[in-house]
């Protein structure tokens, strides 16, 4: 007996064919329970966005599993197109170490995102309720969630922002002690800037300013995101108060320069400003960083920052294969020491 | 172990924080990023070396070692060692011991110089609870002074990083700029309360051979950066002096206080007895 997996996933298929083979969460009992009747002693189904899995525990030989696997899946979403390489199949120790990357989010579109860990472990969570789990499935996923936690514990695979949304949040916490006492000023509601208010929001700030050239959409913003909304020719009276603002108007010139904010720092008493320009043509002089207290980031630098942690990401995927090949081994070791143990 | 004196033990101390220097400058390339204790328990164990170097001088003498230069200054670099431990413990603060490290080394290996510290006779002439006082609370003032520099130190670099878009100031562990400037500012106002303190308890004792206190070096110092902190205080918190500015002075104001503290005592007719 051993662990397989079919399955496809962003990287060897587009999402019109995973769509194809998605399985909605309330089938996937039903299609478990279908694959113990003949082809599996235990089977779990992660169906995520970015990939469509099945673990299974078998008894028959790895190409015949595979073969039904597949017959299985076509079968089940009434598939009838040609299948090729978009399908990849691993028998052990290929299926262990495939789904130890999986679990630490080294096969992610983002390379060490977190979100995989969870929708894993609610997937395996499903089958093990439905007992379509055993020793051997069970032991298999939990060593994937440890190894998963132990990479990201032992590694930096899962440090840094890698969106522009994330990396204004982390900058916002490396000037300020506690987003709890800043207020956050959205200048022009973009969808970008939205977003990033909103992560700003989920971290703790304590309220948003909302300013539009459309009062109505200001008004609609700031209700979205329990703030409130000031007209568009009154924001400059608002740097007093607030200490982070995102800046996407579609104005074509400055609407922020050095002369303008220079004396506003001053009613500010020179407390920092954190000011995120993500407008393209820019909203805000590039002069006013020279201002001291002020620390302004453009959609490039934001950019810049999220490819750089990607990178340091990538570097570290290295010493992630390497705690993975090993704890794959001694978990082969450990079930071939067991079925030892059971044979006496 | 009689011949393991009180300096041999210091002397120790010192090449603990040698290491703690060595072992910060790996920290410092590696862009502080990976948080660990090593170098918090290298400066503990410094701070123990030289706690027990204290004791044992102090035990000699049966007074508060604060005598001469070299006591002066060991004094305050204790005094520094165990404040940078005690902030080092709030979060994100583990790195103020790998920018300490280097200031308690120099000002360590320099305070060895046997020059600074002369062969006496069995009791010091330097006595008194009084003096005590006026010594501890202001090399204990000096040693806030010095923290509070380390702070601003760590605050510059960060702003520098942030200013000019370095990937180094988000990998980096070290504390928001904000919180670094709180505590820079808190280090500034402790230590200029104990120097007050400091001040005031000297102003009680008597005088070198009824000369006025203004006309002795030393006094003149102390007011003088009594005064620079003051204005320091009062520019930055009633005058909306600019943060970095007032971490520069903090700094500065310290490198001062470090190079002129040993003339100043030399040439004081008060503190030379």
């Amino acid at each position: 007996m051993s662990v397989v997996v079919i399955g496809l996933s962003h990287r060897s298929s587009p999402v019109e064919l995973r769509e194809r083979f998605a399985f909605a969460g309330e089938t996937i009992p039903h299609a478990l329970a279908a694959l113990r009747e003949n082809l599996a002693t235990e089977a779990v189904i992660l169906s995520t966005c970015n990939r469509v899995e099945i673990y299974a525990v078998t008894t028959l030989a790895p190409d015949t599993a595979f073969a039904e696997l597949k017959k299985f899946l076509v079968t089940h979403h009434a598939y009838d197109g040609a299948l090729g390489d978009e399908l990849y199949s691993f028998a052990e120790p290929h299926s262990l170490h495939h789904l130890f990357k999986v679990a630490s989010g080294l096969d992610s579109m983002v390379i060490g995102e977190t979100e995989i860990f969870g929708q894993l472990k609610a997937a395996y969570e499903l089958a093990f309720t439905h007992k379509h789990t055993g020793a051997r499935l069970n032991k298999t996923f939990q060593r994937a969630f440890n190894v998963a936690k132990h990479i990201r514990t032992e590694t930096n695979i899962q440090r840094g922002s890698v969106s522009v949304m994330s990396a204004a949040v982390e900058l916002a916490e490396k000037i300020f002690s506690s987003l709890a006492e800043h207020e956050v000023l959205v200048i022009g509601a973009g969808e970008t800037s939205e977003k990033t208010a909103r992560a700003l929001l989920s971290r703790g700030a304590r309220g948003v300013v909302v300013t539009n050239r459309s009062p109505e959409r200001a008004t609609a913003l700031a209700a979205e995101l329990g703030g409130r909304a000031v007209p568009f020719e009154q924001w400059p009276d608002e740097f007093a108060k607030i200490d982070i603002a995102i800046s996407s108007t579609a104005a074509t010139e400055h609407i922020l320069n050095r002369a303008t904010l220079e004396p506003l720092m001053k009613r500010r008493k020179h407390r920092p400003l954190l000011l995120i320009d993500i407008a393209v043509p820019r909203d805000i002089e590039p002069a006013v960083s020279e201002l001291d207290n002020v620390y302004l980031y453009n959609v490039d630098d934001l950019q810049s920052i999220a490819a750089d942690y990607l990178k340091l990401r990538q570097e570290e995927v290295a010493r992630c294969e390497q705690i993975i090949g090993e704890k794959v081994a001694a978990l082969l070791a450990a079930n071939r020491y067991s079925a030892t143990d059971s044979h006496r | 172990m009689a011949w393991f004196t009180d300096r041999h033990c210091f002397l120790l101390a010192v090449t603990f924080y040698g290491l703690s220097t060595i072992y910060s400058v790996f920290l410092w390339r590696k862009g502080f990023r990976r948080d660990d204790w090593v170098n918090y328990f290298l400066i503990a164990a410094g701070v123990v070396l030289h706690t027990l170097a204290m004791t044992k001088r102090g035990l000699t003498l049966h007074s508060c070692p604060v005598n001469n230069l070299y006591e002066a200054t060991t004094f305050l670099l204790w005094a520094l060692g165990l404040a940078s431990l005690v902030y080092s413990l709030l979060p994100r603060f583990k790195f103020l011991a790998a920018f300490t490290a280097p200031v308690l080394f120099t000002v360590g290996v320099f305070a060895l110089m046997p020059s600074l510290d002369p062969p006496r006779g069995p009791k010091p002439e330097f006595s008194g609870a009084l003096r005590s006082l006026h010594a501890a609370t202001s090399l204990q003032a000096y040693g806030a002074f010095g923290l509070a520099a380390v702070a601003a130190g760590m605050f510059l670099m960060q702003r520098h990083d942030l200013k000019a878009h370095k990937l180094r100031a988000m990998l980096s562990l070290l504390p928001s700029i904000q919180r670094l400037e709180l505590i820079t500012f808190r280090l500034v106002a402790v230590g200029f309360v104990l120097l007050t303190i400091g001040l005031a308890a000297g102003s009680q004792l008597p005088r070198h051979e009824g000369k006025p206190y203004l006309s002795d070096s030393k006094v003149i110092w102390s007011a003088l950066l009594w005064l620079v902190y003051l204005e320091s205080l009062v520019a930055y918190k009633l005058f909306g002096r600019t943060s970095r500015r007032f971490a520069l002075g903090a700094i500065i104001a310290f490198a001062v206080l470090l190079l002129t503290f040993w003339v100043t005592n030399i040439y004081s007719p008060l503190h030379n007895q």
